[in-house]
């Protein structure tokens, strides 16, 4: 009996002291860990040299590690209206990000909050929008574009990216509603209020934080959207990521004008992964895990 | 009087809440749905309805050898980019999860590749296999003698896990930081109690990391194979399909059928069925995550 507490002691004592080890900043693993995100980061950097790299320095074999920085690409990239694309990119998902903010918020809510008739189908009608494959909705898009004359307009574009986005927003932000407690709706309810105000004033200043992550996200969809760009607009309205292939020609690849519009699409990329950490996490994963 | 008002009141606020985003989400996916349904029963010559063609697009797809490759490339992109994936994700996951200094700084700079346009992750590595003077082409597929004369891209061989890798780069973050948020919700007391009863950290991760995490895992593995499925833009933008039909995945197929071929018919019918099979995918995927996390 004492033998037996005694070892206990002995043997408890190491593994805790094992926890406390484990508790210290570790310089190995940081390291390590440094060493990996910049092998990860490298390519995206190589080519952001690209932007300043005089053609005879790109193609150079074997490879010239240092080279006298050029501006003639970004001349070519102003003169040749890519800051327009910028701008049509920026309209485009701002337009889109704000109409699934307002047409969203309040499904999220009733999907978070009643007990819905078919609520499982409604929501499964939801994700099985998000998840097609766009390829499948651009075919008929397509046809019924053409047919009523939506092709290359922001009308047509912004009801194309509502497939993706209000379906996620929904989705996402109703995971976030429900994480919200409910007694402050219900004193709201019980001091008289009605219910759409209390999803006003109660709800919604609640919900600001996850709305504005949860859009943010969208304007990054609908940012680096490609498909439904590239094969329902291109003239009038073309977005950055449609310039991309545009400049791999017959001729020959304008590697430093591709550079430069790859390192503008990441400029709100480099804002969000810092300003929305944890909700990444979330929203990518449909709010199956919680950052 | 208010209290016999409320349960009324309360039976069609919540679809009023519903009613404008359903109505929109109605058009821009229940529609086009139906009308990828309707054209595939049709003869369509560029662009234009003909007559009731009844299965007949759907029996010329199943007649056609690319369609049934497409599938089997997609496959072996899956089968190659899945476990690395998989392993590399969880590996990173557990080294985030170490006490490291700057996490808060290192972590969303690993999520850009996720984040990033895939359009542009694929001119990145466009630019890192280009030709004979790319980095990684010059310097060590050339170097080391693993193709002679012809770029990664191009060559049948190479193409197909070249992008598999690329889609390795780009998606690895996103397992790694769902898996890294997985261990953090892990709950403590299981590790002190296996502390005390001293166990090695090699059995703390295989009894309990392992099967406490088996739930998540499934859960964000189906998410990622569902997507992998209909990667398009880095494709595209990198083999555009080719060369010949070795990198042709259901997206690329269904997009030169119906954009190079003009044969909507057929691609309408492609369109319909891999939406059924997502679909089902959907629904599996909600309703294990609804079981194993919880959620929803």
């Amino acid at each position: 009996m004492n033998q037996s507490t005694s070892q206990s002691l002995v043997t408890t004592k190491g593994p805790i002291k094992r926890i406390s080890k484990q508790e210290k900043v570790s310089v190995f693993w940081t390291l390590l860990l440094i060493v990996i995100a910049c092998i990860v980061l490298f390519p995206v950097l190589w080519v952001g040299s690209f932007m300043f790299r005089p053609d005879a320095a790109m193609f150079a074999r074997p490879t010239e590690w240092l080279f006298d920085p050029t501006m003639v690409h970004f001349q070519y990239v102003i003169e040749n209206g890519f800051i327009g694309y910028l701008g049509t990119s920026f309209a485009l998902a701002s337009i889109s990000t704000l109409l699934v903010v307002v047409l969203g918020t309040p499904a999220a809510y009733a999907f978070a909050r009643f007990n819905l008739r078919f609520r499982d189908d409604l929501f499964l009608f939801v994700l099985a929008t998000r998840m097609a494959p766009p390829i499948c909705m651009v075919i008929p898009f397509y046809m019924i574009f053409s047919k009523i004359g939506l092709i290359d307009t922001y009308v047509g574009l912004t009801l194309a990216y509502l497939t993706f986005n209000l379906s996620f927003y929904i989705w996402v932000m109703s995971s976030f509603c429900k994480d919200l407690p409910l007694a402050l709706e219900e004193v709201a309810i019980l001091e008289g209020h009605n219910r759409f105000a209390v999803f006003l004033r109660v709800v919604l200043p609640l919900l600001r934080s996850s709305i504005v992550a949860t859009g943010m996200l969208c304007f990054i969809f609908a940012w680096n959207e490609f498909m439904f760009a590239f094969m329902l607009g291109g003239q009038e309205v073309k977005t950055l990521p449609v310039a991309v292939p545009e400049l791999i020609t017959t001729q020959g690849v304008r590697w430093g004008p591709l550079a430069i519009v790859g390192t503008l699409s990441l400029v709100p990329v480099m804002l969000a992964v810092f300003l929305l950490q944890k909700h990444i996490v979330r929203g990518l994963t449909m709010g199956a895990v919680k950052g | 009087m208010k209290t016999t008002i409320r349960p009324l009141e309360n039976r069609w606020y919540p679809y009023a809440l519903l009613a404008p985003a359903f109505l929109v989400l109605v058009v821009v996916s229940l529609v086009p749905f139906l009308f990828a349904m309707f054209l595939s029963f049709y003869e369509i010559n560029f662009g234009r309805i003909g007559g009731f063609a009844g299965f007949s697009n759907y029996s010329r797809l199943m007649d056609n050898e690319r369609t049934w490759n497409s599938l089997w490339v997609a496959t072996k992109f899956i089968l190659i980019a899945f476990p690395l994936q998989f392993i590399l994700g969880l590996g990173g996951a557990l080294l985030l999860n170490k006490r490291v200094w700057g996490r808060s700084m290192i972590l969303p700079l690993l999520f850009i590749p996720t984040m990033m346009a895939p359009i542009v992750v694929g001119l990145v590595w466009k630019v890192m296999f280009a030709g004979s003077w790319g980095l990684l082409s010059y310097n060590i597929v050339e170097r080391f003698d693993f193709l002679q004369g012809t770029s990664v891209f191009s060559s049948p061989d190479y193409a197909l896990l070249a992008l598999a890798l690329v889609d390795v780069w780009q998606w690895t973050p996103f397992m790694m930081l769902a898996f890294f948020a997985g261990l953090q919700a892990l709950p403590v007391s299981p590790y002190l109690a296996a502390a005390v009863d001293g166990a090695t950290p090699m059995q703390m991760f295989f009894r309990l990391t392992l099967p406490l995490m088996a739930p998540l895992m499934v859960v964000i593995g189906m998410l990622r194979f569902i997507d992998a499925f209909k990667v398009f833009d880095t494709i595209y933008i990198l083999t555009a399909g080719g060369p010949g039909t070795s990198t042709e995945v259901p997206s690329l197929l269904a997009y030169r059928m119906s954009f190079e071929q003009w044969r909507i018919g057929e691609s309408a019918a492609f369109a319909v069925l891999v939406w059924i099979g997502f679909f089902v995918l959907c629904s599996l995927f909600y309703h294990t995550a609804k079981k194993k996390l919880n959620v929803f």
